[in-house]
């Protein structure tokens, strides 16, 4: 896998395309991507009144993007009440400046990550070594791509592109273990990242994570995950910095049950994460642990104006589960690098187009079949392929494809259509030509040269107008 | 039953055998079949290109087609979505609005359609054959293929490991994406191969040109016929012939 730090959104075609040709990736992809539905379907199909608890999730969803500005500054306030320091971000910007500020005001000579899209979103690891501190993810797959100097490929499983010997390979190189086998078990190199990561945990100033969802009324933040890395990052270190992005808000910790009984079935097919943490302010005085000092970033970055559209805003209605990505036929075959930004797969096409600026997103959109698997997949009920083809529109405003131009006046005028086509059956009615025809896409001649087009023959009209002439006749 | 026929683009120029094998099921089901004229594309295309404008001028043109009220069947899921779809192209309150939603109520996928008829699903038909379904990703989930082709005696119905999976056609997709494109029909090949069939079945006629013409261009396509709409197995079944000839023949 190539390093991917010159992967771009701007790109997703070609790096799509060579993804696509990536044997060792789609097979890493394909065992992965199974395994995850796999384990989902067992859970979804064992789990009673599940249509019921789906859409008590959406509902929980639907009501805090309903009422989110409202929500948000009583998230403020009650966490505030609860001890914890509220900070507001507009952008990645402001996002990193507020999050390197803490950092130095305590300090900070290591600081210990649980895994966030969010702080990958705002490129917050090197803004903070930036500062002179150590940065370690401690999740382990994030502990890994960032061994590997890569980002995460999948919302919920940041390494799922490699395999268990490039994992050897790299904890060789990186940790310094020249006697470790590629044959070594998963179990053991597990134990590896562990020894590595729990000196970093005792020794760190700072801990950063981000947010599963945080409660407006309760000013509680939770955290959801199965290695208790983000437990041991939110209480070793003295001071905690979670960071959210504002559609996180949920209204009342009865939401929060909610979409907690359906976010780990479908993201991992568990009936409950392994740790669930739900932290309200910073440690009591009479509390033996916890951080001493507890910060919550509330970060925007473009999110207000995705609301401000009566359709888009539905793709924030997501919590990451991730199933999206793993039900994606696409996903499955090119992985998240391809889509050249933090976030990838179905919901990621979407949020990145939303997200950032128009022009570096223009073929995102495009990356879809249509097939529908992602919505099927949603528990929250998202209609991705609507919101792909919204986006569509918006990409093309007013100035369609001209193929599809051409088709589309064609298809309203009869007879120049009936023309065209008689036209062109009468020169080429095998279609030999077609990928030769000046202006249209390259990609033409590849899907010619892999299927033989059917042709043009005798129309169906003239066929059956010709049989019933017969028929009559006779 | 008198019916009007929609017939797909793709249908009328290069697949008319698809077309011409549901009329002869539809009027051996007893139906009355028409086929409007100046029929030409339902706008998909477009539509899922982002020119909703040159969609919304397709569909005033299929509104004005199919004006007269009784039901339009059509053998492709994606062009039935289609119409289905046009209500979200015009103004609610508006007249053109008020057509959409007429017509999307009386547009049927010929699956469904003939499922829908009396005597459904056991019309007596009759084929032996080994036959590999790809269900398509564009019939919404839809299981009145299987139904219709479960009914069928001396047919055996094979399904692949992922039956819905996307073939990985997508309209324009296929020439943007064409590496990405060819993987998954790759995929999807091997796994309706895998199955060992006599037929290669699919009730959408763009998922069968994209893999039979893939086949057939790979020399992996043993004997032309092999590939079917379901309204060809159904011809054959009933009428004991496949009236429009064989794709690819």
């Amino acid at each position: 896998m190539v390093l991917t730090s010159t992967f771009t959104p701007r790109n997703f075609r070609e790096q799509s395309e060579r993804a696509s040709h990536d044997a060792t990736l789609r097979a890493v992809l394909d065992h992965a991507t199974r395994y995850f539905m796999g384990k989902r379907g067992a859970a979804l199909e064992a789990f009673a009144d599940r249509d019921t608890h789906f859409a008590r999730a959406r509902s929980a969803r639907l009501t805090a993007l309903s009422r989110l500005p409202d929500l948000l500054e009583q998230l403020e306030r009650s966490a505030s009440a609860a001890g914890t320091k509220v900070h507001w971000a507009a952008d990645a910007a402001e996002g990193r400046a507020i999050v390197t500020g803490i950092a130095k005001g305590c300090g900070a000579k290591v600081v210990v990550k649980g895994k966030s899209m969010v702080t990958e979103e705002i490129a917050l690891n090197p803004a903070l070594e930036a500062t002179g501190a150590e940065v370690w993810e401690t999740d382990l797959g994030e502990f890994i791509v960032q061994l590997a100097g890569e980002p995460p490929s999948h919302i919920i499983a940041p390494c799922i592109h490699k395999s268990r010997a490039d994992v050897a390979a790299l904890f060789r190189e990186k940790l310094g273990l020249a006697d470790l086998s590629d044959s070594a078990s998963i179990p053991e190199l597990t134990l590896l990242a562990r020894r590595a990561l729990r000196e970093k945990f005792l020794a760190a100033d700072l801990g950063v994570t981000g947010v599963n969802m945080a409660v407006a009324e309760s000013g509680s933040v939770i955290l959801v995950e199965n290695e208790g890395n983000i437990r041991m990052s939110t209480t070793c270190p003295p001071v905690h910095v979670a960071v959210m992005s504002l559609e996180k808000v949920v209204a009342t910790l009865e939401d929060a049950a909610d979409l907690l009984r359906v976010l780990p079935r479908s993201a991992t097919g568990q009936k409950m994460s392994s740790y669930v943490s739900v932290l309200t302010g910073p440690r009591r005085a009479d509390e033996l642990d916890g951080a001493r000092e507890a910060h919550l970033v509330i970060l925007d970055n473009g999110r207000s104006e995705v609301l401000a559209d009566p359709v888009l805003r539905e793709a924030l209605l997501c919590f990451r589960c991730g199933a999206c990505l793993n039900s994606c036929p696409v996903y499955q075959t090119i992985g998240g690098h391809a889509y050249g930004s933090v976030y990838s797969g179905p919901i990621g096409a979407l949020l990145s187009s939303l997200l950032l600026p128009a022009e570096d997103t223009r073929d995102l959109p495009f990356g879809c079949t249509m097939c529908g698997a992602c919505k099927k997949t949603c528990p929250l009920g998202i209609d991705h392929p609507n919101l792909m083809l919204r986006l569509r529109e918006r990409v093309c405003a007013g100035k369609p494809h001209f193929i599809g131009a051409a088709h589309a006046f064609l298809a309203s005028h009869p007879l120049a259509y009936r023309l065209a086509v008689g036209a062109a059956r009468a020169v080429d009615p095998r279609l030999d030509l077609l990928p030769r025809l000046p202006g249209l896409p390259s990609g033409l001649a590849s899907f010619v040269e892999s299927r033989q087009p059917p042709g043009l023959k005798s129309s169906f009209s003239a066929q059956l107008r010709a049989g019933r002439k017969k028929q009559g006749g006779a | 039953m008198r019916i009007q026929l929609m017939i797909p683009c793709l249908v009328e120029d290069c697949l008319p055998e698809i077309g011409l094998a549901a009329v002869s099921v539809l009027e051996r089901l007893g139906c009355a079949v028409d086929h409007p004229q100046g029929q030409t594309c339902c706008g998909q295309m477009a539509f899922k290109t982002g020119d909703v404008a040159g969609a919304r001028a397709q569909a005033l043109h299929s509104l004005e087609i199919f004006a007269d009220t009784g039901a339009v069947v059509c053998p492709s899921g994606s062009c039935t979505k289609m119409l289905r779809t046009y209500p979200q192209l015009f103004e609610p309150g508006t007249r053109d609005h008020a057509r959409a939603v007429e017509l999307a109520g009386r547009v049927s996928e010929f699956c469904e359609f003939v499922l829908a008829l009396p005597g459904a699903p056991d019309f007596g038909g009759e084929l032996k054959a080994r036959a590999a379904l790809h269900r398509s990703c564009q019939l919404d989930g839809s299981d009145a293929p299987q139904r219709l082709l479960s009914a069928v005696r001396g047919l055996t119905l094979l399904e692949p490991e992922r039956p819905e999976r996307c073939c990985g056609f997508g309209g324009l997709f296929s020439l943007q994406f064409p590496a990405v494109s060819e993987s998954l029909l790759e995929d999807k090949a091997s796994e309706l191969l895998a199955l060992d069939p006599d037929l290669l079945v699919s009730a959408e006629p763009s998922c069968l040109m994209n893999i039979s013409g893939y086949l057939s261009r790979n020399g992996r396509m043993t004997g032309p016929g092999r590939a079917l709409h379901v309204a060809q197995v159904l011809d054959l079944a009933l009428n004991g012939a496949l009236t429009g000839g064989a794709l690819w023949s």
